[in-house]
């Protein structure tokens, strides 16, 4: 098998690099990285690279496999990697999606100063920890029946419109208004149907967090105003995704077509690449089950948004004059979808694959809400917990280049062993809380494997992104208050 | 080296056990063991066990490793039970498994999935060998 090294790239610009596709003679498309050198360099410490080649193998891709400059191994796709196949000649991979499918990030927006907000950041912390459940093995408020959990997956988080906390902006400022159509609740197995019932309304652990963040810098005022984002006010993020209940339909579904990759005499390099042709039954019946966790995703975020916003009700309503939060977006990193693209010129509908990246849809793109149709759509960018998330916006060029994809975050630079290893979590809680960031975590060694130095620096990351022109800044956001599981 | 055991292999995102034992039964009984300990999981005394008997399909040497900490996993979260003892028999459609489970009083850190990355049962002078990719 051929080495990657930088010599392998054709630099394409200072922020895009390809390897050909007579790299490697399994190779169908060419790979295509939107990175800095630095970040390229880092990239070729793991296999992440090699993972992107390895994609590149898949039965009807379009155009090139892309991978963001937060790129890292992940297993089979590498993690910041984007893939589109055609309807008729493609294939649609469960691993080109992940484990959790639709993990997503949610950005509120408020006009709390943080002068106003001081006196009661550590009631604020107590009140959102109690209402928003965290941690390994913690489950919901309330057991879902199996009727809800039908009515879940075909509404999303239309299902969670009626109560008192659900404004009706949320659903569209959501991805997709919160509901992916297509899902069909009856290919979804009895056990992964057993897992979601307990788990609606949790954030989990690992890298899910609940952020109260302050907006320290504004680079884009007209779209930072679109978004209701103010230099000293208040937003909140909140990153999860559909829980056991998704890890159970990826599961199932990785194991079921492994027999229909022999079936239709696919070679993979890789036994978690697996796949099925799009108009295939296996490959209808994932995609069926996939939108039921997407969807389940977006109204777990939609429950715990409703909590938060209770939080901030019950300890600063009376106190704040406008204690309100609004939604700025929510978007998913963890999907596939079809999506209208331009492709070798033409206008086509695509199978988008997206492990670990968001979608940027640029100005003027169709399903956009209103308000946005100008700016483009919101791209939100947590970094570590310790540093600055970003907001960004999707760009024309994103649209051209890679699918009106983007980067999700930071990356991880050490393993979790490693992370556990060098980073003492008492020294770590005491850092952050000298830097001013109020952390309640269910677990210290959880917490150690989640440490900023355990991630890529995300400025660098968003400098890539920002300088490849597949996004733009508008805002950043420093966090005053962690919850993590 | 023993003939029988586990130690965890850096991954950067997610976590890898390297498995080895002399026979087939025996890797997937050190594999249980990793996975347990991967999680940190602290059990209740030994007068809280249960018999628990599960199957799993037949399938080649890597898919049953994946469906059987799979199992282990549904164990986990949905009953709160870590297994051990097991048994093994091979019926004609599926494998037969008889164990003992163990409730768990706290675990440290949630592992999503199995996975077949890179996945590949090697056979070494001293009997079988496998590494393991689990989503965390």
């Amino acid at each position: 098998m051929s080495t990657i090294t930088e010599k392998t790239f054709t630099k394409l610009s200072d922020y895009e690099w390809e390897i050909p596709k007579d790299f490697r003679s399994d190779m169908r498309v060419p790979v295509r990285v939107f990175a800095s050198q630095a970040l390229l360099q880092d990239a070729l410490k793991d296999n992440s690279i090699e993972q992107a080649v390895n994609a590149s193998t898949l039965p009807g891709l379009v155009e090139a496999v892309m991978v963001m400059p937060d790129m890292h191994q992940g297993y089979g796709f590498p993690i910041g990697g984007v893939a589109a196949t055609d309807l008729e000649t493609g294939v649609i991979s469960p691993g080109g999606i992940g484990y959790d499918i639709n993990c997503g990030v949610r950005l509120l927006s408020s006009r709390i100063t943080l002068e106003e907000a001081t006196p009661f950041l550590s009631d604020l912390a107590t009140v959102v920890d109690q209402l928003c459940p965290s941690g390994v093995g913690v489950g919901g408020r309330k057991k879902l029946s199996n009727a809800e959990m039908v009515e879940v997956c075909l509404r999303g988080a239309n299902w969670a419109k009626d109560d008192v906390y659900t404004a009706a902006e949320d659903l569209r400022r959501t991805e997709d208004q919160g509901c992916l159509p297509g899902a069909d609740p009856g290919k979804v197995s009895s056990r992964a149907m057993e897992r979601g019932k307990n788990q609606l309304g949790t954030l989990g652990s690992g890298n899910h967090f609940i952020e109260v963040d302050l907006v320290t810098e504004v680079f884009d005022e007209v779209a930072a105003g679109a978004m209701g984002l103010y230099r000293g006010e208040l937003a909140v993020q909140i990153h999860t995704g559909s829980r056991g209940f998704g890890h159970q339909i990826c599961t199932d579904y990785v194991r079921r077509l492994q027999s229909a990759v022999t079936k239709y005499g696919i070679k993979l390099p890789d036994k978690q690449l697996v796949c099925a042709p799009i108009t295939s039954d296996e490959g209808q019946d994932y995609l069926a089950a996939m939108r039921c966790a997407a969807n389940y995703a977006f109204l777990n975020r939609q429950i715990l948004t409703n909590n938060v916003r209770q939080a901030f009700e019950t300890v600063l309503a009376g106190k704040v004059d406008r204690w309100q939060l609004r939604q700025v977006y929510d978007i998913a990193h963890n999907i596939g979808k079809f999506e209208r693209h331009q492709v070798n010129g033409d206008q086509k509908m695509v199978c988008v694959h997206r492990k670990g990246a968001t979608r940027a849809f640029g100005p003027g793109t169709e399903g956009l809400p209103t308000e946005y149709q100008e700016i483009g759509q919101p791209v939100l960018v947590p970094g570590s917990m310790g540093t600055g998330s970003w907001v960004l916006t999707g760009t024309e060029t994103s649209m051209l280049r890679c699918f009106g994809s983007c980067c999700q975050g930071g990356g991880r630079v050490l393993s979790r062993s490693q992370a556990k290893r060098s980073i003492w979590d008492e020294t770590l809680l005491q850092q952050l809380e000298q830097d001013g960031i109020d952390v309640r975590a269910g677990s210290l060694p959880g917490l150690a494997e989640e440490a900023p130095q355990a991630y890529k620096d995300v400025n660098q990351v968003v400098e890539s992104v920002v300088g490849a022109g597949i996004a733009k800044k508008v805002a950043l956001i420093k966090p005053l208050i962690v919850i993590k599981g | 080296m023993a003939l029988n055991g586990y130690k965890e292999v850096e991954h950067t995102a997610d976590i890898a056990l390297q498995v080895w034992a002399r026979d087939f039964p025996s890797l997937l009984k050190q594999a249980a063991e990793g996975l347990y300990a991967l999680m940190d999981a602290v059990l209740e005394t030994a007068q809280s066990k249960t018999h628990q008997n599960f199957t799993i399909p037949h399938g080649n040497h890597e898919t049953v490793v994946v469906d059987f900490l799979t199992e282990l996993l549904f164990f986990v979260e949905e009953k709160g039970l870590a297994l051990s003892d097991f048994s093994f028999e091979n019926g004609q459609n599926e494998i037969s498994v008889q164990s003992t489970g163990r409730r768990i009083l706290t675990w440290e850190r949630d592992i999503k999935a199995v996975t077949f990355h890179d996945l590949n049962l090697e056979r070494t002078a001293t009997g079988f060998s496998i590494t393991i990719t689990f989503d965390v």
